[in-house]
């Protein structure tokens, strides 16, 4: 768990990595829940016939962007003490084009390879076998991609100030924004021919 | 479109423009830099020793002490009154709030004067105000206070005062007795001489 859940010392941050282990559980949970232990249902993304992963990871996107977001105007959460990945724009995007062709080539990301590995899918062990030798073998060749890998760094840079306004305005327009993704996934969604799985 | 979708859909818009239209909390303002550098060179956020004890013995209600040591130090040995809020969590917003009590002078120590120092330019960087150091921090107080030393017999009615001032001081912080160091005490008494009769000498006159 990186920071307190809560900044008060209500909660003794030696709780931390027992809520990170049920919050992990119940991830795991929905993952399962939401259908995406199928590689079936998560590749239908690509070929429109099912929305079901851009409509869970928006839905959780803009809920958590308002949790957080309410529960610091509350104090109840310290949005000073998020951690925030440090940006590296240039293996970001290298980084996204392999994640993206490996999601469309094995239907899976790493976190739904795991989920249907735990529930003994067969193509979820080898993607997740898999997942592993490409871990080991970045590893072993990272002098070779380690000026990639840093450059375009950009510190903990965060999207709403890049536009220069506030959170408050940018979660409420990633919340129009993914209504309008919502209808937009429904309408090509009944245009696609239904597939079976 | 099924409909619990739209109500979800109204329900999250309503929530996100909530957020846009609640007042948001302020983020603290940054002092000029000239303001900064002329905040920096003038000494008048130090507060001695002294100052500091004669505000505990007095209870001063204006006075909010703030220990910047670890958690561990702050339980072995404190000021009276004092708060922990170890340098490396100062920047919380909940303690933000406290440095932003009106009414008090937030007085920071540690051991000595650099982590105090640091504490100060930040929150004078933040634009708190109120905002001083105990000159010398900890380290200081002790020897000023606890182990106060002793004045020669020719110094000055205010210093004589002020030595008073300590040893009672001392005395509030420790139940140390007031006599132990009064002043002139450690200087060398005249020796006394002690005439002694020679032995086999008769005593004159008498009974």
């Amino acid at each position: 768990m990186i920071g307190p859940i809560v900044s008060s010392g209500l909660i003794s941050p030696a709780w931390d990595n027992i809520f990170a282990v049920l919050l992990g559980m119940g991830f795991g949970f929905a993952l399962e829940s939401s259908g995406f232990s199928s590689s079936r249902k998560i590749i239908g993304t690509f070929f429109g016939y099912d929305f079901v992963v851009v409509k869970v990871f928006f839905t959780a996107a803009i809920v958590s962007s308002l949790g957080l977001l309410y529960l610091s105007s509350l104090g109840l959460l310290d949005y000073s003490q998020l951690y925030i990945q440090p940006t590296f724009l240039a293996s970001a995007i290298f980084g996204g084009i392999i994640m993206g062709i490996g999601f469309a080539m094995g239907g899976f990301c790493p976190g739904t390879s795991l989920c249907a590995a735990a529930v003994g899918r067969i193509d979820g062990l080898i993607f997740f076998g898999g997942m592993f030798i490409g871990v080991f073998l970045f590893s072993e060749s990272f002098p070779l991609f380690e000026k990639m890998y840093y450059s375009g760094s950009m510190g903990a840079k965060m999207i709403n100030s890049v536009f220069g306004i506030s959170p408050e305005l940018f979660t409420f327009l990633l919340v129009l924004m993914a209504i309008g993704m919502f209808w937009g996934a429904g309408w090509i969604q009944n245009r696609v021919k239904k597939i079976e799985y | 479109m099924e409909k619990k979708y739209i109500y979800l859909s109204v329900l999250l818009v309503v929530l996100a423009l909530g957020l846009v239209i609640l007042p948001g909390k302020d983020d603290p303002k940054e002092t000029n830099p000239k303001l900064l550098l002329s905040s920096v060179t003038e000494k008048s956020r130090y507060l001695s020793a002294d100052q500091i004890t004669h505000r505990i013995i007095e209870n001063d209600p204006t006075l909010l002490l703030i220990d910047l040591r670890p958690a561990s130090q702050f339980k072995t040995f404190a000021l009276p009154g004092s708060m922990n809020i170890p340098v490396d969590s100062i920047l919380i917003s909940t303690n933000i709030e406290i440095f932003n009590q009106p009414g008090k002078d937030k007085v920071f120590y540690a051991n000595s004067d650099l982590t105090a120092e640091m504490a100060w330019m930040l929150c004078t960087r933040f634009s708190l105000k109120r905002i001083y150091v105990m000159k010398g921090g900890l380290n200081e107080w002790f020897q000023t206070i606890i182990e106060t030393k002793s004045l020669p017999v020719t110094a000055s009615s205010a210093d004589m005062e002020l030595q008073s001032f300590r040893i009672a001081a001392r005395q509030f912080f420790t139940g140390a007795g007031p006599s132990t160091v009064a002043p002139g005490a450690g200087q060398s008494s005249e020796k006394v001489i002690v005439t002694r009769k020679a032995p086999g000498e008769k005593s004159g006159g008498g009974c």
